[in-house]
């Protein structure tokens, strides 16, 4: 047991660097990036789709080199899979706005995070990064995002007429594939991972979960593909506070992030079968 | 048992469902019974599935009529029966689950004092007690350290310590709480309760942690009272045991006294019987008829002698002590006197003699320090072989200035080395084949003792088994 056999370190704390510096580099390069994007959105009429695409590339690889910041306790290394990762996400928006088929790309982003987490498995295994205890939890997972995103269809039918449809096969596997790179794993990797992960080693669960999760729901309720519309804003804090306190549970219980990633896609796999 | 709850939730489900959906179906208010079905069943966390099931089922009927109606009196309506169900399955499910912990704990306890009340080491006691406190607590890990008092202190942990601390599948992704309370029952810290858990530690483990602490420390506490208390009657038995067995070898000594003193008053009484009635009854010549007289002083002389040894005994046991004449005499005469009539008394032993030039005159009892000599050289002579030597000194003491010692050595039998602290005691006769008919009480030594503390001096005595013994007699000049 540790406590009877470890020594007692009271410096370690001390002697890890600072997040700051490297957090707010990351923020202001995103930031930077998202900024570009718009402007060059708006200056370039036609061509403003590549603004766009520069702009939400920017945003996610902001997320995702957060993410790493903060896995790797701001140490050196953390560059390197992050400018990869942005690489990646751009090469994928881009993509995606020249040909539907294109948004395949994003399936590349996981692939390439994968390769990078392979390097830092230890360290990333203090975010999550790792098979879960149980694999039924990839199951379970599944499954509550499934069923909140049913849940979701039925009372924005209910309430506010929406309608279940599909008329485009290929737009829908296309933002499926954006959620699957880009959207959920974002999400996932700095929220739940790097987020959750550090304020649950400082605190209990549900404050960790509470903060988390509220960082997620600014996130989605900045995001300017939300529908602008009171009842949608409500119905988007309700659901995804619920996805989000769902998605820290299955990574304090199952010590992964994966279950909470196949519940988020699976989510909004089923909101993106909404007319809205 | 999850499944019942469900399966009633679907039921009801159902139910509405076929009523027309209808928003404020009273049966809405069934969705409470398997939520309160699964808390009690499952704990907090059934309850709280099952409720907040009940409320996604709900949540459909209600959120149109929001939308339709704003904040209405049926719509206040339907958001209380929709969170009822969850409040409800949470509040008593965690009422059951503290319910359920507070019994695992109070069983733990009573297993952990009986358990440190049991009879194998205080190691393997402890560690039973750190794995009981593991299943109470619901934590990962359990350490106890105690404070043995003498060294190095004894610790115990649950699962046992060849586990590695930091498990990398768990220690890492989830992180580890760690607890430390001191083991004080009010009079001190006995030692420290550790305990670990992967995950959150909540209010409820940390102040069920105190109150085991506690506990656990008066258990320690009472484990070890019961320990001392056990050797302290242990150590009470074995005392009992030895006074009972000295008692015993008392009360042996005592009747083989009584058979003993029969037999030495009847030896001389015999034959003062034997010699009067002869002279009474016959016309005996008076050569032979002194030889009579002779011997019937002989043995009243011996008679006086073993009653006056037994006063003397009697004395001396009931803490009046002797009553000494002092007066300067001169030893050298009356040692050679003594030796001379036991050397007439017992021809086939060979007495030699040997006394200082220097000697001083002793300042003494004449007549103590007479019965002592005569006890040792009688000793001398019963447990010596026939044509042994007896050897008596008389000399000022080189080891001791200002004491005259009075040695008596012989080349008998001698005495073992676990007999001799007891062969100054009285009535105690060393057990040996060859002087087991040795005629005696077991009061020379004893009497030797007491007369020479009553002039201030002391005996000492040396002896090897087989090679003969030596006493000395130190006396004050």
């Amino acid at each position: 047991m540790r406590l009877l056999t470890g020594p007692f370190e009271i410096e370690r704390a001390s002697r890890a660097p600072s997040m700051a510096r490297p957090l707010a580099a990351v923020a202001a390069t995103a930031a930077l990036g998202a900024g570009a994007g718009l402007a060059a959105e708006t200056g370039l009429g036609a061509a403003g789709g590549i603004g766009h695409a520069l702009a939400s590339a920017s945003l996610h690889a902001g997320f995702l080199a957060a993410g790493w910041v903060v896995a790797l306790d701001g140490r050196e290394g953390w560059r390197g899979p992050a400018l990869r990762g942005a690489a990646a996400l751009v090469l994928a928006a881009l993509a995606a706005r020249v040909s539907l088929a294109g948004a395949l790309a994003y399936l590349l982003v996981p692939l390439v995070l994968a390769r990078d987490a392979g390097a830092w498995r230890r360290s990333l295994e203090r975010i999550g990064w790792r098979r879960p205890h149980a694999p039924r939890a990839i199951l379970l997972g599944a499954a509550a995002g499934t069923f909140l995103g049913l849940h979701l269809i039925v009372a924005a039918s209910l309430t506010l007429g929406y309608a279940v449809s599909v008329p485009d096969g290929s737009r829908y596997l296309a933002a499926l594939a954006y959620d699957v790179g880009a959207n959920a794993l974002t999400a996932e990797w700095l929220f739940r991972g790097a987020i959750f992960s550090a304020l649950w080693r400082r605190w209990s669960f549900w404050p960790a979960a509470v903060v988390s999760t509220a960082c997620a729901l600014v996130r989605y309720l900045l995001d300017p593909a939300l529908p602008q519309a009171i009842e949608a804003m409500a119905g988007a804090t309700f659901y995804l506070s619920l996805l989000g306190l769902a998605c820290c549970a299955l990574r304090a219980w199952s010590g992964s992030l994966l279950p909470g990633y196949f519940a988020t896609v699976a989510f909004f796999a089923a909101y993106r079968t909404l007319l809205v | 048992m999850i499944a019942g709850p469900l399966g009633v939730v679907a039921l009801i489900a159902a139910a509405i469902a076929a009523g027309a959906g209808d928003d404020g179906s009273p049966l809405r208010h069934l969705y409470l019974l398997p939520a309160l079905w699964a808390a009690l069943a499952r704990g907090a966390h059934g309850g709280a599935l099952v409720g907040l099931l009940a409320g996604f089922l709900q949540a459909p009927l209600i959120f149109p009529l929001i939308e339709r109606a704003g904040l209405s009196r049926p719509v206040v309506d339907g958001l209380v029966s929709l969170t009822i169900p969850l409040a409800m399955g949470l509040t008593v499910g965690r009422l059951v689950d503290q319910s359920r912990g507070r019994g695992v704990q109070l069983r733990a306890l009573l297993e952990i004092q009986r358990s440190l009340a049991g009879e194998t080491t205080f190691g393997a006691r402890l560690a039973q007690v750190a794995a009981l406190t593991r299943r109470a607590l619901g934590v990962d890990r359990v350490g106890l350290l105690l404070d043995a008092g003498d060294g190095a202190p004894l610790t115990a942990s649950a699962p046992d310590a060849s586990e590695p601390a930091d498990s990398p599948s768990s220690g890492s992704a989830t992180p580890c709480r760690r607890l430390v309370l001191p083991l004080d029952a009010g009079q001190g810290p006995v030692g420290m309760l550790a305990i670990e858990r992967n995950g959150d530690l909540g209010a409820a483990t940390r102040g069920a942690a105190q109150a085991l602490a506690l506990h656990v420390a008066l258990a320690v506490e009472n484990a070890r009272l019961t320990e001392r208390q056990r050797r302290f009657a242990q150590e009470l038995e074995d005392k009992v045991a030895r006074a009972t067995q000295r008692l015993r070898e008392i009360d042996q000594a005592k009747s083989e006294f009584l058979s003993m003193v029969s037999h030495e008053l009847r030896t001389p009484l015999t034959a003062l019987q034997g010699f009067s009635e002869l002279l009474l009854a016959r016309d005996v010549p008076p050569d032979r008829a002194r030889r009579y007289l002779h011997h019937v002083q002989t043995e009243s002389q011996r008679l006086g002698r073993i009653v006056a040894d037994l006063l003397d005994l009697s004395r001396i046991e009931s803490g009046r002590g002797l009553s000494l004449r002092r007066e300067p005499f001169d030893l050298r005469e009356l040692v050679e006197c003594n030796v001379e009539v036991f050397a007439c008394q017992h021809a086939l032993h060979r007495f030699d003699l040997s006394v200082a030039a220097s000697l001083p005159p002793l300042s003494a009892d004449r007549d103590a320090v007479d019965r002592m000599l005569k006890n040792l050289l009688s000793n001398a002579v019963k447990y010596s072989p026939r044509g042994g030597r007896v050897l008596v000194q008389a000399r000022p003491a080189a080891d001791r200035p200002g004491l005259v010692e009075l040695a008596v050595e012989d080349d008998g039998v001698g005495i073992p080395a676990e007999a001799l602290p007891r062969i100054f005691e009285p009535y105690v006769r060393i057990a040996h084949p060859e002087t087991a008919a040795a005629p005696g009480l077991g009061l020379g030594l004893s009497l030797v003792r007491a007369l020479a503390h009553a002039h201030g001096g002391l005996v000492e005595v040396e002896s090897l088994p087989g090679k003969g013994s030596r006493f000395r007699v130190l006396l004050p000049a």
